[in-house]
């Protein structure tokens, strides 16, 4: 079959450094002199349409491959697509690794910024520097050096630093922030949970049972009620029952509901955009004046 | 057997059902018929919260979650284009804080369009848009900082977010700021209805952008969604009746059907 | 000029203040750390399930364990780790641990899994190995289903699968017996989509308490075997084995910081519906 033999050619490994190099020179020619040309010589109308068919076309490889009907080969269903999918999945992810650069760029600025005209609150600034530069240059070190042995029970430098940081200050940071948490729940619980109508009375009574059923306190409270025998029918309302109920009988309807909203949405919102039927800043027609000014990637610009 | 690696032929007619559904209300939407969209509290008061800052005169903060180039983050940046288009004209600043660095030139198109539209395009600062951090907790607690500094006024939440939504609408909120939040996923809901003055939830979020601006194609869409929604619960319905009145007894007829249909 | 009236008693009621909330709840969790007042606790069906799961698992199978969690929901999935990898060893099961989420987590979960595999003498690469952290989610679960070794390759040492002893006949996923999911995030969907969806290998996850409604839905439809949630279920799960550890020593204090936080909700509400009263008359 032509598309799995065109996959195989177009993606398959570099034989050697040549040819990879050779490829990298010759993707980078092609994909230069493309744009340059598209630019030249593709007005307002000629750059949507060229944007429509290429948003259609990215859509269309990935929804045609799973409809289009399957056959058995290797113990695999595929059809003449499938071996196109994760050569793009990948090239997705590498675009967007591209952009890894700009996160920096953008903090790098605005913390420069702050760092050089000592505006109020420098010092956070000159902390982030000083934080990013250790980690970035405490992680290459720590990867370059990989391949030398250390003494046995003993750490390298590098390795030790990188440990004290990632793991004996990093994790635990994260770990703290996290336990606020706990602080904020109680504290907005206290101050939102308020009695104003009979949804808020049922809401707060479900709130207790469910609250109460899920620690060992609320199980404790309700342990006298019979499970078994001729009253066992009361069993229902231990505390771990009556929350175990609420959750599978209300809550995970609900969720389901919502789930069904949120994905028909979804489908809706993503056809609207494969059909470049989407509107909006990002998606109608540009104004004349900001059309020549405008290009992706303007972050570097400022 | 449909896997969720192809579908089978069951699949196919649904999803073309869907989506045929879907574009003839945008067809039949885009030649006039007129749609009707119930009020979204969540969504009529982002004005209310662009008019506190403006009173106020102090700006606005942004978040669109911690998403990268995905429908729900597209969706917050539509949402986004509408706050900045409704401050502009009231001279506030608006602070956008990202969490993924592929958005944030996308997120820096949209604002500076979007003061653009309206004629304001020297209202636009490059240090409004900016990346806060790709870690959960470090964004939330630089987007906390970002609040505290600036005194935002009104701060808004829309897109995908996790364990890090309650640091800062609480936060947000004891800085006293108005916060309107939404979100369409439901793990985060609770926190965000306890800690912020409205909040958009579910569905109700891919509705915004036909809400908000009106257009004929975005309400076409969201009146198609409902119809899909119906004829699903209808389907519902149909299905928790057969399976109550016939318990795993079915027919002859219909488990002939069900088998057609791939079920077990 | 008029003086503002001072809050009355059922105003200020609802409006402690957030330093004194704090306070409290600290010196609840304090207290029930120095001081636990154990309860006992009754394993719940859904952490029966993950318990029955993994006896259910046949000898000659392999159990992966996706620790997919670092330090900040560690407090949760930390205790529940620890829990599945005794009733794994308990059950004289071999596991692999696994992360695609966050390389950040993988010492913390290797970290337990030592300590717990000294208790029972357990070997690495005999009776359990860990395999790291292995980037592209979706793709190494689909992978994982074709050839485990040509997916994972190495384990965390940089050392060959293809060399540990366990991994001796362990090819695709008709070699797993079950799956467990530990997560603070929604990497359980991965699994359903292309393992248990796919091939009808069981799945059982271990999630943080406010991910657990969403997953309810599942264990109705026997998506998932069973499910742990937050750290009751850890504490639950060392019910079944009868060896309290770290679940138990945070149920304690997790039962005592929520009967505060209903106390100060009913506070609360008793100040706003005294002050509505009051207002009325």
């Amino acid at each position: 079959m032509p598309g799995p033999l065109l996959a195989a050619a177009l993606f398959a490994p570099a034989a050697n450094r040549s040819d990879l190099l050779l490829r990298l020179f010759a993707s980078v020619v092609l994909s230069a002199v493309l744009l340059m040309l598209a630019h030249k010589f593709l007005r307002r109308r000629g750059r949507r349409v060229l944007i429509v068919a290429v948003t259609f076309l990215g859509g269309l490889l990935f929804t045609l491959e799973y409809f289009w009907p399957t056959h058995l080969v290797k113990g695999r269903q595929v059809n003449f697509l499938t071996d196109w999918i994760e050569p793009a999945t990948i090239a997705l992810s590498i675009i967007g690794a591209f952009t890894v650069g700009l996160g920096v760029h953008s903090l790098t600025q605005v913390h420069g910024r702050l760092l050089l005209r000592r505006r109020p609150g420098w010092h956070n600034s000159l902390a982030f520097f000083i934080s990013m530069v250790a980690m970035f240059v405490l992680v290459l070190w720590d990867f370059s050096a990989k391949a030398k042995p250390s003494a046995a029970g003993v750490l390298p430098f590098h390795n030790a630093v990188y440990e004290i940081l990632f793991n004996g200050i990093y994790q635990p940071l994260i770990a703290a922030t996290f336990s606020l948490l706990a602080f904020y729940i109680a504290s907005a619980a206290y101050r939102a949970f308020r009695i104003r109508s009979a949804e808020a009375a049922l809401m707060m009574a479900a709130a207790f049972i469910v609250m109460l059923a899920q620690v060992p306190l609320g199980a404790w409270l309700t342990h006298g009620i019979p499970q078994a025998g001729p009253l066992g029918y009361l069993g229902f309302f231990r505390l771990e029952r009556l929350g175990d109920w609420i959750m599978k009988s209300w809550n995970s309807p609900a969720q389901r509901g919502i789930t069904f909203g949120v994905a028909v949405g979804a489908l809706a919102m993503s056809l609207r955009i494969w059909l470049s039927l989407e509107r909006g800043t990002f998606f109608s027609q540009q104004p004349e004046a900001s059309v020549e000014g405008n290009s992706a990637g303007s972050a570097t610009e400022s | 057997m449909a896997s969720f690696e192809h579908a089978n032929w069951l699949l196919t007619l649904i999803f073309l059902g869907m989506s045929g559904t879907i574009v003839a209300s945008i067809l039949l939407a885009q030649r006039g018929r007129g749609m009707f969209i119930r009020r979204i509290p969540g969504l009529s008061a982002i004005e209310e919260a662009v008019g506190r800052a403006t009173e106020m005169g102090r700006p606005m903060y942004f978040s669109p979650g911690l998403g990268s180039i995905d429908i729900t983050t597209l969706q917050a940046l539509s949402i986004l284009t509408h706050v900045v288009r409704l401050a502009a004209t009231q001279a506030t600043r608006v602070i956008v804080g990202t969490a993924d660095s592929t958005l944030l030139p996308v997120a820096e198109e949209s604002v500076r369009e979007a003061y653009t539209s309206v004629g304001r395009q020297e209202m636009y600062r490059p240090e409004d848009v900016r990346f806060v951090s790709g870690d959960q907790f470090a964004y939330a607690l630089g987007s906390v900082g970002i609040m505290s500094r600036e005194k935002a006024a009104s701060n808004f939440y829309f897109g995908q977010f996790f364990a890090e939504a309650l640091i800062l609408t609480e936060n947000g909120r004891a800085l006293g700021a108005l916060q309107v939040a939404g979100t369409p996923d439901p793990t985060q809901i609770p926190f965000f209805i306890a800690t912020c003055d409205y909040v958009v939830i579910g569905d109700e979020y891919y509705a915004a952008s036909a809400y908000l601006t009106r257009e004929p194609t975005l309400t076409g869409s969201l009146v198609g969604q409902d119809i899909v929604k119906a004829a699903l619960a209808a389907l519902m319905v149909l299905g928790i009746a057969g399976a109550t009145l016939w318990a795993g007894h079915a027919p002859h007829f219909l488990a002939k059907f069900m088998a057609l249909l791939g079920a077990h | 000029m008029s003086q503002t009236a001072s809050p009355s008693l059922w105003q200020r009621l609802q409006q402690i203040p957030r330093g004194y909330v704090y306070a409290l709840l600290a010196a609840v969790v304090v207290w029930q750390l120095v001081w636990p007042i154990r309860l006992p606790i009754a394993p719940s069906t859904p952490t029966d399930g993950v318990f029955d799961a993994i006896r259910a698992v046949p000898n000659d199978k392999l159990i992966i364990i996706s620790a997919d969690w670092d330090a900040s929901t560690q407090a949760e999935t930390g205790p529940q780790t620890t829990a599945i990898m005794h009733a794994i060893f308990r059950a004289k099961r071999k596991f692999a641990l696994l992360n695609l989420a966050t390389p950040a987590g993988v010492k913390l979960a290797n970290d337990r899994a030592v300590a717990v595999a000294k208790q029972y003498g357990a070997r690495y690469g005999v009776d359990w190995c860990n395999w790291g952290y292995k980037y592209g989610g979706s793709n190494v679960v689909i992978g994982l289903a074709k050839n485990i070794q040509a997916a994972i390759q190495i384990d965390h040492d940089n050392t060959p699968v293809g060399k540990l002893p366990m991994m001796a006949g362990v090819k695709d996923v008709h070699d797993i017996g079950l799956v467990i999911e530990v997560s603070g995030s929604q990497m359980t969907e991965l699994w359903l989509q292309f393992f248990q969806g796919t091939y009808g290998t069981p799945l059982a996850n271990a999630v943080t308490a406010v991910m657990a409604p969403g997953y309810y839905p599942y264990l109705d439809s026997h998506q998932l075997q069973g499910m742990l949630v937050g750290a009751k279920g850890a504490a639950e799960m060392e019910a079944l084995l009868r060896s309290p550890g770290q679940g138990y020593a945070i149920m304690s204090a997790q039962s005592w910081a929520h009967v505060l936080i209903l106390l100060l909700i009913v506070v609360g509400n008793l100040g706003y519906l005294l002050a509505r009263k009051g207002e009325r008359r």
